[in-house]
């Protein structure tokens, strides 16, 4: 990447910098003016889900329901080809004077299928996505952090983002109304 | 959001928000004479080609009619459904357009009067369409077993009872919100929920009975426990699909504007996807049993069916009632654009009619092999479904244009007007 590694005196590296907010009103005007400034690699903490945040930050909409429906429907129809493999073709038995290959039969399980792999493929995929699991995150070594989870609304611009400056950055986040702006080490 | 003060008065957010302002929530004196006339002139006209119809083959005739009619009392009873449900779980974000379910519901005993004409005409022709009830069926022995029930006295007299029973139950729902409507009462709101919480299971019964009666003694030796659910999935199905053909109609008149949002238009949308998914798979569920059990009253019922053309239509009903929808409306923004979404309304009341068609029409030509579906004559059909909705669709335009858009007084309207969905 091209973004510069940046480290703190003691020689730490720079994981991004953190600006405190008091209401959800304050948090997401900041959100907007950090979405205006171009970043991209960035993130808001809160104690409860805002509505409209998502806009405020410009998030993209997922394409995980895309990805659910094409492996959901291959491994629909990968269910049906096993089941016509399996008692249309290889091991042949008479169940209740049907044909060998029947369709009806081989509904339920098609369906069950790919309802599994879509549970699978929504779970393994917001993990992923989520980048999850981590073993820690950098965010989590500062004390004042955990009062995102009580009273306490954050944004955290990560030093990966190609806009960071370290100057720059904590600027605008002053100018947005943050509090107990701080570096945050990996 | 709504404020309600001590003295039990539900100001809600009233004349103050500028989406419910008078003349975005009422239609003009006079407005909808174009549509009214169009419609009651398709209803003549349709009847008047099952009149000319009943005088070439007066069983198809009946049989057409019985269609039509079928799908009408099915569009009403998804919208009963719908209030029922939407009173029980106090849902908020219908508020603004509740009142056009309240009155798809309120033609409901109407409709089903038309219940009556479709008795006489099988009674003057000597049960053509309720075979049990004709001379060739007496004696059988499985009618004999059924007889307990399936007797004419004890028919007339049920489908009697189920209209008015509909009736009482839809005319108190309406009355309270009518009332609400002049004295702004909130509590009308909870003795609503109060009603809907008995009737919607006296509806669940009655409906599903109705169907027995009115659809599945058609074949007497046939039988499904699943009938009921078929019934009524297709009924919640169609009146999905009226409601957001009828919203999507006013917001083109320019009316409901800021009450009705695309944020509506995807939760109907969803409504009618899940009840395409849920039609889909209960009506599988039905075959597949049937299918595996093989026991010949109930497999006769899909073996008249596959003769001549029917599998074709067989085929046309899970691809239009199905398939395609299904696909098609998985995507968020079919669901959110109101022209989208009301193509699919309209897709989805055409593709219940060849449902009910599949249903009811193969009783009266399939002996005949050379042409089992009768499409010689399929011009009745055409003139029954369109006369029937015809009708109905003059009743809806004289219901909407007959007060305000919306239930002025719901304490829930603020709700409404916020309603986003955030995914």
């Amino acid at each position: 990447m091209s973004s510069k590694v940046y480290t703190t005196e003691s020689g730490e590296v720079v994981y991004g910098i953190v600006a405190e907010f008091d209401t959800p009103a304050d948090v997401y005007h900041a959100a907007e003016q950090v979405r205006d400034a171009g970043y991209s690699k960035w993130d808001v903490h809160t104690p409860f889900p805002i509505h409209g945040m998502e806009d405020a930050m410009g998030v993209k909409r997922t394409i995980l329901p895309m990805i659910i429906g094409v492996v959901g429907l291959t491994c629909a129809g990968l269910g049906f080809l096993m089941q016509w493999w399996m008692n249309g073709v290889d091991y042949q038995l008479t169940v209740q004077g049907k044909p060998f290959a029947t369709w009806q039969a081989f509904v339920p399980i098609t369906f069950e299928l790919g309802i599994l792999f879509s549970a699978f493929t929504a779970i393994i995929g917001m993990l992923f996505f989520n980048r999850l699991p981590q073993w820690y995150h950098p965010l989590l070594k500062k004390d004042r952090f955990l009062r995102v989870s009580d009273d306490r609304f954050m944004i955290c611009i990560e030093a990966g983002d190609s806009n960071f400056d370290p100057d720059r950055t904590r600027a605008l986040l002053e100018g947005a109304g943050g509090k107990h702006i701080d570096l945050v080490e990996e | 959001m709504s404020q309600i003060s001590a003295a039990g008065q539900s100001h809600g957010v009233g004349a103050d928000h500028p989406a419910l302002r008078s003349s975005n929530i009422s239609m003009a004196p006079g407005a909808g004479t174009g549509l009214k006339s169009a419609f009651i002139g398709l209803g003549v006209l349709g009847l008047a080609v099952v009149a000319i119809g009943w005088f070439k083959d007066s069983t198809h005739a009946l049989a057409s009619l019985h269609v039509g009619v079928i799908t009408a009392i099915t569009i009403c009873l998804g919208a009963t459904f719908f209030v029922l449900i939407f009173n029980l779980v106090n849902a908020g974000w219908v508020s603004t357009f509740k009142r056009q379910y309240e009155n798809v519901m309120s033609l409901l005993p109407i409709v089903s009067l038309l219940m009556i004409p479709v008795f006489v005409l099988d009674y003057l022709k000597g049960g053509a369409l309720f075979t049990w009830m004709s001379s060739a069926a007496h004696g059988d022995v499985i009618l004999e077993k059924k007889a307990g029930f399936l007797n004419p006295m004890f028919f007339y007299a049920r489908s009697a009872f189920y209209i008015l029973l509909w009736a009482y139950i839809t005319s108190t729902l309406r009355r309270l919100s009518l009332e609400q409507d002049r004295t702004g009462d909130k509590w009308l709101t909870a003795k609503a929920r109060r009603t809907s919480a008995w009737a919607i299971l006296v509806m669940a019964l009655s409906a599903s009975f109705a169907g027995f009666d009115w659809l599945m003694s058609i074949d007497f030796k046939f039988f499904s426990t699943m009938w009921g659910v078929y019934f009524f999935a297709g009924s919640a199905y169609v009146g999905t699909a009226t409601m957001i053909l009828i919203l999507a109609l006013l917001r083109r008149a320019g009316k409901m504007e800021g009450a009705v949002t695309s944020e509506h238009f995807h939760d109907l949308g969803k409504l009618l996807f899940s009840f395409t998914v849920f039609w889909a798979y209960i009506a599988f569920s039905q075959y597949f049993l049937i299918w595996y059990s093989g026991i010949p009253e109930e497999t006769a019922f899909f073996e008249m069916r596959l003769k001549g053309a029917w599998p074709m239509v067989g085929a046309a009903v899970i691809i239009s009632h199905f398939a395609l929808p299904f696909v098609i409306m998985l995507f968020r923004g079919i669901k959110r654009n109101p022209t989208t979404i009301a193509f699919f309304a309209i897709w989805s009341i055409a593709a219940h009619v060849i449902d009910m068609f599949w249903v009811v029409r193969p009783v009266v030509h399939v002996a005949n092999a050379a042409d089992p579906v009768g499409w010689g004559m399929i011009w009745i059909d055409a003139g029954a479904v369109l006369g029937v909705l015809g009708v109905l669709g003059w009743l809806i335009v004289g219901k909407v244009t007959s007060g305000p858009l919306v239930a002025v007084n719901d304490p829930r309207l603020g709700e409404s007007l916020d309603h986003r969905n955030y995914v």
